[in-house]
């Protein structure tokens, strides 16, 4: 016990010194904001300058006209500058075919030369069918798209209620056909949205992600370098490969649970103390990550799951000889913390879909997956059961997982064992598989 | 018997690297392994250490098989030598002597004379890439004896010493036996062998070619051996009659007559040929006592002769 102990405060320590690890703590959170917040900021952001816009109008209607109009009470963000400059509306009959195309080319031309930014080109007989208009832009936005599209239904409306036989003012109608906003509940009070649910699985999923493979590349890199330093051979003669292995599985998982650790009390913090301003904001994603159901799973999953990862990546560390040969085997391993990521979206959709549930249940998958259901279905739950339902599937899965851990450790330090005194030559596969059975 | 190796064997692949090796190590003696290189020297101590596992045999130290314990009453100095760079030179030590089961309060008193004694005082605080190739290789044998083990096994201590270094371990050696521990040691330079040790084991090829005493093997042969020491072209001696092996070394010349040679015959035909500073009839060295029992291809005798000379 007491060499274990050796081994794991010096992993420990040679982690939590470096300079490195200091800056990690605070940056990490830092970079990880920007990269999920900041996209979201930059595309809701108003652009600083009117964008020019020319109208080709082929309706016969002088629609051209009404919806150059129409987008004058779009203003720059606190200006009185309009956000789009028309440019030119051109009006062409139908029956012209040639003078369109003409016209319809120079513009087209102009907006490739970014004169011209959008080309608003409206068909003929727009208020047949759904596809009367046509955006042409080499750059456009959500919030342009959003802004012309409801522009050109008002128009459409108008011009289709003015054939119509109904009396009424125009105006009025249109109010009668606003759309509707749902209210979104569940079993347990208002729905989280969507969004957040999301949002929330991502991060907690991308801390497990990253930790794993940060941590895991560095025990990994420790365990090359102590074969190509020699050292090896003096620390497998006092004590076992099995003490080394583990020691340093745990010296440095314990040094990433003192990150972790930082950055929840880093959240606690600001959630305390910003509590006051930005309550209202939080009552949805505190219903998720203040539940214990979750706080617990997440610690467990992500404990055993580095473990489980990391004697995977001590054992590529003891097979190679450099950083560069290891490449190929990692691979495999990202990519299994990657597929959880990539499938979010359904998992969120139907996180008890047949084969989300069973892809939870695979032993490499299980940390992710079985995390992110959990996100997803426990703030819903009302009574859990030991037995059914998530709590007894996330269970069961731990137990799986567990197990299996305990397997994969062994079959590591089986081959980790004779894996870092081989120097010089990459085993082949039939010969890590004889290293196993010895 | 101390440390006691039974017929051990092991085989890599095809190639056997050991095969049904015995020894008889006793307490407080200094016993040498040597051998070619590749001749199983480093596999042996491997297996001695528990690094790797015998195919079969066993291996008994102190009246039982060698187990856990075994790791913290030895001090290991292994061929392929390394250290943490970036760890300073006490964290090395602390470090090395905790893995050992040494409590740091126990071997902290020991530390400063120890570096004192390999001349590594300055560099107490500094990191271990700050030394040179000596320097780490002195630092390494501080963390191989720190713990105060029973038995030390030292594999090739010598390679890459500089003469200085080199005596300087001899002495700490000779100081370890003084105070009754056991070292076992192997090496391909016969003559520090020749130096050291109480008792022999010769390996070639992965077997025992002969082990016992240094003096019982030396007197086992017979005074068949002539020390020449001379000033000139010595090329024709070798086919002297009566000479069966000449074999050169640094500062001297050994000759092995053939059975019932007469070294005066010998010195006859030299004697105006070249200038005879010494001649000397004595028991042959170690090198040649190995020559003539290993039996070796010409191409294993002169890797012999290149790594020996």
């Amino acid at each position: 016990m007491h060499k274990y102990f050796t081994i794991l405060k010096r992993e420990y320590a040679q982690i939590v010194k470096k300079k490195s690890f200091v800056i990690g703590i605070f940056l990490t959170p830092v970079l990880m904001a920007a990269f999920m917040i900041l996209p979201a900021i930059l595309a809701d952001k108003d652009v600083s300058h009117s964008e020019t816009v020319a109208i080709l109008d082929q309706s016969g209607l002088h629609i051209g006209q009404q919806f150059a109009e129409s987008l004058a009470q779009y203003k720059l963000e606190d200006t009185d500058v309009p956000s789009y400059e028309i440019v030119g509306v051109e009006t062409i009959d139908v029956a012209d075919q040639e003078s369109f195309d003409k016209k319809y080319d120079s513009l087209l031309m102009q907006v490739s030369d970014k004169v011209v930014k959008y080309m608003v080109v409206i068909k003929p007989e727009p208020h047949v069918g759904d596809s009367g208009l046509i955006l042409v832009s080499n750059s456009d936005n959500f919030r342009t798209s959003r802004r012309f599209e409801h522009q050109f239904w008002k128009l459409m409306s108008t011009e289709k209620l003015r054939h119509s036989e109904v009396n009424m003012p125009i105006d009025s109608i249109l109010e009668l056909t606003a759309s509707v906003k749902m209210i979104k509940r569940d079993t347990t009070g208002d729905a989280i949205p969507f969004v957040v649910k999301m949002f929330t699985a991502l991060v907690f999923v991308m801390i497990m992600y990253m930790m794993i493979i940060m941590y895991g590349t560095t025990l990994m890199r420790s365990v090359i370098e102590e074969k190509n330093s020699r050292i090896m051979e003096v620390l497998v003669s006092s004590v076992s490969p099995f003490q080394l292995m583990l020691g340093k599985v745990l010296g440095m998982g314990g040094a990433a649970l003192t990150q972790v650790s930082v950055w929840i009390a880093l959240g606690l913090m600001m959630y305390l103390s910003a509590g006051t301003i930005s309550m209202s904001l939080d009552s949805s994603l505190a219903r998720i990550i203040f539940n214990p159901l979750i706080v617990v799973s997440f610690a467990l999953f992500f404990v055993v799951g580095y473990i489980l990862y990391s004697a995977l990546f001590a054992l590529i560390g003891s097979v190679v000889n450099s950083e560069k040969e290891a490449q190929n085997f990692i691979f495999p391993i990202t990519i299994s913390l990657i597929i959880p990521i990539m499938v979010s979206t359904p998992i969120a959709m139907d996180p008890y879909a047949p084969w989300v549930v069973a892809m939870s249940f695979i032993p490499l998958f299980t940390p992710t997956m079985m995390l992110m259901r959990i996100l997803f279905i426990s703030p819903t739950v009302t009574e859990y059961s030991i037995f059914s339902g998530i709590l007894g599937e996330a269970i069961l899965g731990f137990i799986t997982l567990t197990l299996s851990t305990i397997a994969i450790v062994w079959f590591s330090s089986r081959i980790f064992r004779v894996g870092i005194l081989m120097y010089g030559k990459r085993p082949t596969l039939p010969e890590i598989l004889k290293w196993i059975k010895h | 018997m101390y440390l006691q190796i039974k017929e051990i064997r092991k085989q890599f692949g095809d190639k056997v690297a050991v095969e049904k090796l015995s020894l008889n190590v006793p307490r407080g003696a200094i016993y040498g392994i040597i051998g070619p290189n590749g001749a199983g020297k480093t596999t042996t101590i491997r297996m001695i250490m528990n690094i790797i596992a015998p195919d079969s045999g066993e291996i008994i130290f102190d009246g039982s098989p060698i187990d856990e314990t075994f790791r913290d009453k030895v001090g290991y100095l292994p061929e392929e030598r390394g250290l943490y760079k970036k760890m300073t030179l006490i964290e090395i030590i602390t470090y090395m002597a905790e893995l050992k089961g040494a409590k740091v309060k126990d071997i902290m008193p020991k530390i400063d004379p120890w570096l004192d004694r390999m001349q590594l005082l300055d560099y107490r605080d500094k990191k271990v890439e700050e030394l040179s190739k000596g320097m780490s290789q002195k630092l390494q044998f501080i963390t191989t004896l720190i713990h105060d083990p029973e038995i030390i096994i030292l594999d090739e201590l010598f390679s890459g010493l500089d003469p200085v270094n080199m005596e300087l371990m001899k002495t700490v050696i000779m100081e370890l036996k003084r105070d009754q521990k056991t070292i076992l040691f192997s090496t391909h330079v016969m003559e520090q062998a020749e130096k050291l040790c109480d008792y022999i084991c010769m390996i070639s090829k992965g077997k025992k070619v002969l082990d016992g005493s240094l003096s019982d093997i030396k007197s086992g042969f017979g005074t068949n051996s002539i020390q020449i020491d001379i000033e000139g072209d010595g090329a024709f001696i070798s086919s002297l009659p009566g000479v069966e092996r000449m074999s050169e070394f640094n500062n001297y010349i050994e000759l092995q007559m053939s059975e019932g040679a007469d070294p005066d015959a010998i010195l006859q035909g030299m004697v105006g040929k070249v200038k005879i500073r010494r001649f000397e009839v004595v028991e042959p060295s170690l090198y040649n006592i190995f020559i003539q029992t290993a039996k070796l291809s010409n191409e294993e005798l002169e890797a012999m002769e290149t790594n020996n000379a």
